[in-house]
């Protein structure tokens, strides 16, 4: 008895099909922003019951004992005529539709990730910008009211609109 | 020099920072912020003065020249030639001008330190509360620095969505592929079952219906003095059985 040339095919095939990369749950879960734990979740689960489902199906289907059949049915011809339908049968692999989306969706992805890297550095330059102002600053009993309008300039005082003292409405004081 | 006789005061309030702003002063000298120079710091008390109201940068220029009593010669002089001159004329003014400064010498000389201390603590709360202010805005700053590092680290994760995705598709395609496989083998084995199964059944039923035909046929056979001969040996079978009960439900 041969074997099936079913199983043949897979192994030929098996090249083709993508190799299962592993995933390292833990780390993954450690970069998921918190608003977006649910979506994370749900992945997971979604993930794990396809893989659960997958596993529960042996790898090989069940080998038919031809010899037996051959001896114990009467109808003659009919298991040869079925044995050798089925070798010359092969199953045709179900079609990957979905990879060419998910691959489109990285590459969008990554140009989103670096344009969000990017404004990420400015928004970066420019806090370390105004935190070097803050520690380059005079200490404050070293400054003068000059020093001050110069420093935080919302601390000016409008003399063109209110050119009486106090300079500013009386709620403000 | 002189605008200090305004702040008479001086020596009882230490002038810091903003209330002197109206003194004379000679740091900050370079206000454009190109000037790399470090700017002196603001002086810690008023200027010094001998008597409450002559400064003593007076009694130093005089110092060479004249020695100690220098300074007190030429006041003196002066008084005498304003009086004697009649320049300044002793009135009745003069009297209240008199009793005024002494009881404005007296009120400062009381009350000028706790003054001072307030004037202090009001300013010591605003330069407090201006610290706490640039405290939080550089931790924040800090902080938000921090959170947007991490968020560029979570970026660098993406990778892992996609491989699990794909992942997903491909198991679900394994998936599938296997699900199609065992179904054919076992439509397969189903209809050579079927085939055994079939033959079983022919063979147990002809068997059945021979053991059924034989019965019957043996059954019909039997003719009825058969039958009557057989229910008196029955019966005498059973009078035997009887006794014997009898006899053992006696003894």
């Amino acid at each position: 008895m041969g074997t099936c040339p079913l199983y043949d095919a897979d192994r030929k095939m098996a090249g083709k099909r993508a190799a299962l990369k592993a995933i390292d749950w833990l780390a993954f879960a450690e970069r998921v922003p918190p608003n977006q734990r649910a979506m994370f979740n749900n992945l997971k689960t979604r993930s794990d019951a396809i893989g659960a489902k997958l596993s529960s199906l042996p790898e090989k289907p069940v080998t038919i004992d031809w010899s037996f059949y051959k001896t114990n049915v009467a109808r003659a011809g009919m298991v040869a005529e079925f044995e050798s339908k089925f070798s010359a049968l092969t199953i045709p692999e179900p079609k990957d539709t979905a990879t060419a989306a998910i691959n489109t969706q990285e590459a969008e992805a990554n140009k989103a990730a670096v344009a969000y890297v990017e404004a990420s550095k400015a928004r970066i330059a420019q806090y370390g910008k105004e935190l070097e102002k803050f520690q380059n600053m005079i200490p404050f009993d070293q400054m003068t009211i000059d020093d001050l309008n110069d420093t935080f300039p919302e601390t000016k005082l409008d003399k063109e609109k209110h050119p009486y003292w106090p300079h500013k409405p009386i709620a403000e004081l | 020099m002189l605008s200090r006789v305004v702040f008479v005061s001086a020596n009882a309030v230490k002038s810091s920072g903003p209330l002197g702003a109206g003194l004379v002063q000679l740091s900050h000298l370079h206000t454009s912020p190109s000037s790399q120079a470090p700017v002196p710091a603001l002086p810690d008390k008023g200027g010094k003065t001998r008597h409450g109201i002559i400064p003593e940068e007076l009694f130093q220029l005089l110092y060479p020249k004249t020695g100690v009593t220098g300074p007190y010669m030429l006041g003196a002089g002066l008084l005498t030639y304003i009086l004697s001159k009649e320049i300044y004329i002793i009135n009745h003014e003069t009297f209240a001008a008199a009793c005024m400064g002494t009881v404005i010498i007296y009120g400062v000389k009381k009350f000028g330190p706790d003054v001072a201390a307030f004037a202090d603590k009001l300013n010591e709360e605003k330069v407090q509360k201006a610290q706490e202010v640039k405290d939080l805005a550089m931790s924040s700053l800090a902080q938000a620095i921090q959170d947007e590092k991490k968020e560029q680290w979570r970026a660098e994760g993406r990778q892992m969505l996609f491989d699990a995705k794909r992942n997903n598709v491909a198991m679900l395609l394994e998936t599938n592929r296997r699900e199609r496989v065992h179904m054919v083998t076992n439509e397969v084995k189903k209809r050579l079952d079927y085939q055994i199964a079939l033959q079983n059944l022919h063979r147990r039923m002809e068997q059945e219906h021979m053991v059924n035909w034989v019965e019957k046929n043996v059954v019909t056979s039997i003719t009825p003095q058969q039958e009557k001969a057989s229910i008196a040996k029955c019966i005498t079978d059973l009078k035997v059985l009887a006794k014997i009960q009898q006899a053992k439900a006696t003894a």
